[in-house]
């Protein structure tokens, strides 16, 4: 027998196998030839079909068959609806928090919301370690201590020049975040904020939390050094719910 | 062939052939909608055109084949001669094209929604137009010359090992980052009062999406990895004689991308619209 490289072999089964034409040619080929002459031609021969080596001995086997098959597909099931399970975790651990009294604390202090945390001051990066709504929380406090430093800074432009960015922003988060079929047939251009000045005075706290909330992506962008402190993406979510809420009154004023 | 093996698992040229037509069709149609519709003339949407391509070609290309092994069997075609394993050859190299450069546009997808999540504001600035047509050229260069590669060098055990450490470091890449995107979003969306019902879509989309990617082609790269390490095992001689259900898997995947991609872009779905059911269409579009 020609002292055929196995691995070339087994190789090219990989690339005979994703090329049915010539595999079948040799399933079919196989039985019929006795003759190997045609493997002295290296053209010919890389097509030898690799059972031609040593068919694979089925005695003597301990499990079943087809156990790596069946293995390798309850792994997958298991793997996708762990994943599935691990995201509602997620959302489940944010729905509770929803209703979370945000609005307990509307009237406690004079600069309105932006103080409504618990003094947490914990670990920025690690919000991802720890349940969602903590993690939320502080980064309020991180918020809060950057706009009151950088509250003198140039705001009309910021406003005029970031409304329009933002508008475009929270579509594209409203397609994409949510990626649901609603938020994209309704254009999503206006309804996160036209969701928030629908609100009655109990939920301006909640609206003020998505001000400082809606930072977040940027909050997290300068946590990890991404982007230089790019102070006025700050003022962006401020910038529009401000003209929002200014009808009303200044509650959501960032003092 | 031993009787108590693994009979190997055929399935009938019509599935082959349904499967490879609807995905052209679909894919097709979607290459088509944003080339002709001026308002999908923006990074999101080259990236999915880009993938509707590659889809179209695996379909075409295995189609094709699909057609050529009919003949072969009919004995309208000489299995050996030197057209036919040339063909062959190109056959081999689009779909090695086809699916590292629909693994290439999945990537490019979810770093141009990284990008609109967590530099939003820069967005436009970052994802020029121009830079999307650079990293277009990039993936579309870069996966022929790669095919052309894998297929004139199959023999060497490093090519393998690299196409499967791409597949498996991509799916790690692309699954990171959308759940680190669905993570933003739940901590943003649960303080606008977002419903129970859309955070649990938000979940199912994500779990489809990647699910979908993972189902359809972790079967034919665990047939890979089984050639590379046990060709002789009979456990993982059952496993590869369902070699050609994986390859169905994988077409089917071309079939359901656009509906998990390009169908649930409204804007999208507004153009094919117009398109087809549109009389004048100079006027619609």
């Amino acid at each position: 027998m020609d002292s055929i490289n196995p691995w070339l072999l087994f190789f090219f089964n990989v690339m005979d196998s994703s090329s049915r034409f010539v595999k079948l040619f040799e399933m079919s080929d196989f039985h019929n030839r006795s003759q190997v002459s045609a493997r002295r031609s290296d053209y010919v021969w890389q097509y030898e079909y690799y059972e031609d080596e040593e068919p694979v001995s089925f005695e003597g086997l301990k499990a079943h068959r087809y156990s790596i098959v069946i293995g390798f597909w309850v792994g997958l099931a298991v793997f996708v609806i762990f994943m599935f399970f691990v995201l509602t975790l997620l959302t489940k651990t944010g729905a509770p928090h929803q209703e979370n009294p945000d609005s307990g604390e509307k009237r406690h202090r004079p600069e309105g919301c932006l103080v409504d945390i618990n003094g947490h001051q914990d670990d920025n990066d690690k919000a991802f370690s720890r349940p969602l709504l903590e993690g939320s929380r502080s980064y309020f406090n991180f918020y809060i201590s950057e706009e009151d430093q950088a509250h003198g800074k140039q705001k009309p432009e910021d406003k005029r020049r970031s409304a329009k960015d933002k508008a475009g922003r929270l579509q594209r988060s409203a397609e994409i975040d949510e990626m649901d079929e609603d938020v994209e047939e309704s254009g999503g251009q206006h309804q996160p904020l036209s969701g928030l000045t629908e609100k009655s005075k109990s939920d301006r706290d909640r609206e003020c939390a998505f001000l400082s909330h809606f930072s977040i992506p940027n909050f997290v962008n300068l946590d990890h050094g991404s982007t230089l402190g790019e102070d006025d993406l700050l003022y962006e979510p401020s910038v529009i719910l401000e003209r929002q809420s200014q009808a009303r009154n200044g509650h959501c004023d960032t003092h | 062939m031993n009787q108590t093996g693994c009979p190997e698992v055929k399935v009938p040229f019509p599935v082959f052939f349904t499967v490879g037509i609807v995905s052209l069709a679909e894919n097709l149609l979607v290459v088509v909608a944003v080339m002709r519709s001026r308002n999908l003339h923006s990074p999101m949407y080259c990236f999915m055109c880009s993938l509707a391509a590659f889809n179209t070609i695996a379909s075409v290309t295995k189609t094709w084949e699909n057609l050529m092994i009919v003949l072969a069997d009919a004995g309208h075609l000489e299995r050996r001669g030197p057209p036919e394993t040339d063909l062959d050859d190109v056959m081999d190299s689009l779909l090695c094209m086809s699916f590292v450069g629909s693994i290439s546009s999945f990537l490019a997808i979810a770093v141009d929604r990284y990008i609109t999540i967590f530099h939003a504001l820069r967005y436009h600035n970052i994802m020029t137009m121009q830079r999307t047509a650079a990293i277009l050229g990039l993936i579309w260069t870069s996966c022929a010359v790669l095919a052309v590669l894998m297929v004139k060098f199959f023999n060497f055990k490093f090519i393998m090992i690299c196409f499967i450490v791409f597949f498996v470091v991509s799916l790690a890449a692309i699954c990171f980052l959308y759940v680190y995107m669905f993570m933003m979003a739940r901590i943003h969306a649960k303080n606008i009062a977002a419903r129970w019902g859309s955070n649990m879509r938000g979940a199912l989309t994500l779990t489809i999406l990647f699910g979908a990617f993972v189902v359809c082609w972790a079967p034919f790269f665990v047939h890979l990895v089984i050639i590379t390490v046990c060709p002789m095992n009979p456990y993982c001689e059952c496993y590869r004689s369902l070699f050609e259900l994986h390859v169905v898997l994988m077409m089917s995947h071309a079939l359901i991308d656009p509906a998990i991609y390009a169908f649930r872009m409204a804007e999208l779905r507004h153009t094919f619209r117009k398109m087809l059911f549109c009389s004048d269409w100079k006027f619609c579009l």
